[in-house]
């Protein structure tokens, strides 16, 4: 995090390219709907946007702050029910999506303020009572339908285009924010929380505060993705939007693309969003096996997960050419697996 | 409400904490010694419980009988699973969140493998006992569940005889107090973790088997198992076999009477619920509530 | 650390692109149009909770096409050709996002003319939105709830009869046990109903019915359980407390087995019991033995049904698929199908609005359900009467209501064991 004169210019040169290279990437995916007009192409894009935006959400909390929680698809689900509601009063769909958002971070504020007095291990084990209790409510609770699930009826054609750049904006904004984060003195004092949190304390850090916040922007990106879901689906229930699969998915997209590095999440979400659909048509009760093998390889070999590893084959690649030390890759993911922590 | 119906309740209880107790016993002996929290808990109960089922279909083993059988296969899929993924993780006296995840990636596994091979129809074991029940007076008991409890309260005992009276046992206790003391007086850490975790994952399988004949079950079984087992062990101190009977009595009378309060859809919510509490208020158990009582008297 | 980093992110770009291209490759082929056949989707759980019911209801669907395709296939007008029936498949493994998207997936992507399937109220809410969206017909096989059907949908149907005539026909029935003289006037009720609207809709019809006919019964407990749950006791620790006559509760196929297990295990005993319109299945008897005997059920099919069309039908259903048609689900998909063929052949064309037109207009007059006649309602369900079959000991079910088309005696009250 040492920044000297002499890299500072190579780092505007590299954040200048860096720049482009986002800027094309953005620009292709907005033309994609012009180059490949199949309706299925464009809604799986769609959910590949929303995967990646919880992702990166929950890396925020899961991975910069080093927070690991079993608990986003409340978050998710408060997210969709608000939409749902919010529309069927007649409100407009990207209001609803604010106030989803809003919602969602008010909850993270009442899951949070109790929980992250617990520490690591606990605080994982927390999320999961907190998550299932949510949802059992929600699945017994009758101005929402119940377990039967809830429906919005919009009276207007559905245009699918439309919610494909609801989620290509809202994935972007995730990534900013992400990059954001991971450069202002908020994302280093998440990191100093993640590396030891009374440390944090001691160098001025409040780390309750600190994940406080973390937890609610998390929350509201989070929410916001349920609520364009719900717009797309018309149609959502507790067992889907609440369940722990859902908490699941969310928490398995950034571990395996690379957990507290700002493109990690991402990889995952793209991966996740082609392995869920493309797998699941065909072999649909396997993927979970595919992902807890993975899941396992991670942690024993490769705390980095895929990015980690691409980060290792370059190393070792560019070693060989250049006899040149550098530091192990995963460090981040590191310090979240296998620290210790104090109960 | 009558007084029948209240005895009625009470037994029920007291029957259900039988259940919950050896439910989370392996828990408990794996979070002593290892601090790993189990997550896979629920996949080797579930395997345990599909074990039983293929005992009983294939060699007609009564359940009960078969759970016998699925203990030792259980404790030695436990070494071997201690061997390829568990010893690689570093002993800590801490519990870390690489044994969590590896612990929840090995559940994702083991359900699903129960996927591949039992499909996931909801199955049941039915044998001539299944439906028969015991009547004193007005008090009606199935008689499953008091064999189960029978059997539940036999195995508690005699983990807690072995803790107790065995060179084993002895490694287990002072690895609990203390890991570096106990390497420093001769215990042997790694073999004494490879036979603890044999023994809990055994104790899982144990449990699976005697729920699958009070239940039905599928491979997605013991998810609310699990997270009853949570309140238990943390209810319990985490890490002693008799707090676990007082974590199981506690949240048994709570579900059995607490259902008279709330809408049944509500139960599970009850130790979900109890389980955030609890880690919340009462980090260290039962134990430290008495303790604080006892500070405030 | 920086360089390693920035190399990183390039690598993940390409990485990126790489798996995005792929994607594209993989998901764009939809399953190849032709014009020498009438693509059909069919989204139906095969696997999952509702596997079961999924795949008997996908054997009803596959034997009514691989009779129509065997008779050369439909008749299009518009293209003056008899052309057969392809069908899409797609397993939704019990999962309601996973139904709508290939529901979605079948009607966007691969062109086809009509969706048939759903099984289960819960997935056929998910899919429910869909047809008008893509402005494709849509029948559903296996879900009932009044949720799906008022909401003015104009490209759904379905071939099950409502939810709450299926509680109005329990109630009459009990009603009728009474006016025999079988059961005694003003018997309580304990009502335990799965929390979806299936469940309400069944216990909104038993209490219209006890509302319009007055003196013959009282609810005294009425309560909603989480469905797919694995344990029971607390809802039949509360039934058991109501100290009532009759126990109604509505419940699919697992729950149904694992309650009525623990009810038989806490030694319950009600002079009647149902489980709405599970009971008869073989898997219960399987997994329940003899603990099955004298349990009621409201359905919407019969295999006892004595009309010729059945009795054909349980012989080509058994040399189709090797087994005999479990309650009633392979027969309103087998109908469904039918219906949809009959209205694509009535239409004369593939266009999908004129096929749905056509579908409010169709009617089967050799239907296998109750009634024989198969008729969509304006709000695209289909209004077919129940039949109540019970379960004898010995493994037999008998139709017990309605009188004409009984095959044995109601067994009421039942007796203790």
């Amino acid at each position: 995090m040492r920044v000297s004169q002499r890299t500072l210019s190579i780092r505007g040169l590299v954040q200048w390219r860096r720049f482009a290279l986002l800027s094309i990437l953005l620009a292709g995916l907005a033309m994609m709907p012009w180059l490949v007009s199949s309706p299925n192409v464009i809604r799986l894009l769609f959910l590949t946007f929303l995967w990646v935006t919880t992702s990166v959400a929950w890396n925020i909390l899961g991975g910069f702050a080093g927070q690991i929680s079993f608990g986003f698809a409340v978050f998710y689900g408060i997210g969709a029910y608000t939409t749902a509601l919010a529309m069927n009063a007649g409100l407009n769909p990207f209001l609803a999506f604010l106030i989803s958002s809003v919602t969602a971070a008010a909850a993270s504020l009442i899951v949070g303020l109790p929980t992250f007095r617990l520490r690591g291990p606990y605080f994982a084990i927390a999320t999961i009572g907190i998550s299932e209790a949510v949802r059992v409510v929600m699945t017994n609770l009758s101005f929402t339908g119940g377990a039967s699930g809830y429906r919005i009826v919009e009276h207007r054609p559905f245009l699918q285009l439309e919610h494909y750049y609801t989620a290509l904006v809202l994935a972007s904004i995730a990534v900013a924010s992400s990059i954001l984060i991971s450069r202002t003195k908020f994302g280093l004092g998440l990191n100093a929380i993640r590396q030891d949190e009374d440390a944090a304390a001691g160098l001025g850090v409040n780390p309750y505060a600190y994940k406080l916040e973390a937890h609610a922007l998390a929350a509201a990106l989070t929410g916001m993705v349920g609520g364009v879901f719900a717009r797309y689906a018309a149609f959502i229930h507790p067992q889907g939007v609440f369940g722990f699969q859902t908490s699941v998915h969310i928490l398995l997209m950034p571990v395996i693309g690379g957990i507290a590095t700002v493109w990690g999440p991402v990889l995952g979400g793209v991966v996740f969003g082609i392995v869920e659909e493309q797998i699941i048509a065909s072999f649909p009760e396997i993927h979970l096996l595919i992902y807890g093998a993975l899941l396992i390889l991670i942690i024993l070999v490769e705390p980095g997960g895929i990015l980690g590893a691409f980060r290792r084959l370059y190393r070792r690649l560019h070693a060989r050419r250049r006899d040149k030390t550098s530091n192990p890759g995963g460090g981040e993911a590191d310090e979240i697996f296998w620290r210790p922590r104090r109960g | 409400m009558t007084l029948i119906e209240i005895v009625n309740l009470l037994v029920s209880a007291l029957l259900l904490a039988g259940i919950y107790a050896v439910m989370s016993v392996g828990m408990t002996v794996i979070y002593g010694v290892m601090k790993i929290v189990n997550l896979a808990h629920a996949g080797f109960m579930m395997m345990g419980a599909y074990l039983a089922l293929e005992l009983f279909e294939r060699l007609h083993i009564d359940p009960i009988l078969a759970a016998l059988i699925v203990f030792p296969v259980m404790f030695a899929i436990g070494r071997a699973i201690h061997w390829l993924l568990v010893r690689w993780l570093p002993t800590s006296d801490q519990p870390t969140l690489a044994s969590l995840l590896l612990m929840f990636g090995l559940w994702l596994v083991l359900q699903n493998l129960g996927y591949l091979i039992w499909g996931n129809s909801d199955r049941s074991i039915f044998t001539p006992h299944t439906l028969s029940i015991l009547r004193f007076g007005g008090i009606t008991i199935s008689s499953v569940r008091l064999v189960v409890f029978g059997a539940a309260v036999a195995c508690m005992v005699a983990l807690q005889l072995i803790l107790n009276h065995t060179w084993f046992g002895r490694s287990v206790r002072a690895l609990i107090q203390n890991r570096y003391a106990g390497q420093i007086v001769g215990v042997d850490d790694k073999k004494t973790a490879s036979i603890t975790f044999g023994l809990g994952i055994g104790f899982a399988g144990l449990a699976g088997a005697l729920l699958a004949s009070l239940y039905s079950f599928n491979p997605d079984f013991g998810r609310p198992f699990l997270i009853r087992a949570f309140v238990i062990i943390v209810l319990g101190g985490l890490e002693s076999v008799s707090g676990v009977a007082i974590g199981a009595f506690v949240l048994a009378f709570v579900e059995t009477f607490g259902i008279l309060f709330v809408p049944a859809g509500y139960q599970l919510a009850i130790s979900y619920g109890l389980l955030v509490m609890v880690l919340i208020f009462l980090p260290g158990g039962m134990a430290s509530l008495t303790a604080k009582v006892r500070r405030l008297a | 650390m920086q360089p390693t980093r920035r190399v990183g992110r390039g690598m993940v770009f390409a990485v990126c692109a790489a798996l995005t291209i792929s994607f594209f490759t993989a998901c764009s082929r939809t399953k190849n149009a032709s014009n020498d056949s009438i693509p059909i989707g069919v989204v139906l759980p095969i696997t999952g909770r509702e596997a079961k019911p999924g795949q008997y209801q996908r054997e009803g669907i596959e034997l009514a096409i691989k009779q129509i395709n065997q008779s050369g296939g439909i008749l299009v007008k518009d293209l003056d050709k008899k052309l057969p029936i392809r069908e899409v498949f797609y397993d939704d493994s019990s999962d309601q996002a996973k139904s709508a998207s290939f529901a979605e997936r079948a009607m966007s992507s691969d062109k086809v003319v009509a969706v048939v399937g759903a099984y289960s109220t819960a997935l056929g809410e998910a899919e429910s939105v869909m047809p008008d969206r893509y402005q494709v017909p849509w029948i559903t096989t296996g879900a009932a709830a009044s949720t799906i059907f008022n909401h003015g949908y104009q490209f759904a149907f379905g071939t099950l009869s409502p939810t709450n005539l299926l509680g109005s026909t329990t109630a009459e029935y009990l009603g009728s046990l009474v006016d025999q003289g079988k059961l005694s006037k003003g018997l309580k009720l304990a009502l335990a109903l799965e929390n979806t609207d299936h469940g309400v809709d069944y216990g909104n019809g038993i209490k219209e019915w006890i509302r319009q006919h007055p003196g013959y019964f009282v609810v005294v407990f009425s309560e909603n359980f989480d469905l797919g749950s694995p344990d029971f006791s607390g809802l039949l620790q509360k039934v058991k407390s109501a100290n009532a006559d009759i126990f109604l509760a509505d419940a699919h196929l697992q729950d149904f087995i694992t309650m009525h297990r623990q009810y038989l295990q806490n030694g319950m005993h009600h002079q009647m019991i149902s489980y709405g319109a599970r009971g008869p299945e073989s898997d219960a008897r399987k997994a329940l033995g003899d603990g099955v005997d004298h349990i009621f059920a409201g359905i919407w099919w019969s295999r006892s049904l004595p009309y010729p069309q059945v009795k054909k039908f349980n012989e080509d259903y058994k040399a189709f698929t090797g087994h005999e048609p479990d309650s009633w689900y392979p027969a309103t998909a087998y109908d469904a199908m039918r219906a949809l063929a009959t209205a694509i052949q009535n239409a004369g064309t593939l266009n999908k609005t004129a096929i749905r037109d056509a579908l409010r207009q169709v009617q089967l007059n050799d239907s296998l359900l109750p009634g024989q006649v198969l008729k969509f309602q304006p709000n695209g369900q289909i209004n077919t009467p129940f039949v109540i079959v019970q379960n004898k000991p010995g493994g037999k079910v008998d139709i017990v209501f309605p009188k004409d088309a009984a095959t044995g005696e109601s067994i009421a009250p039942t007796p203790k064991h």
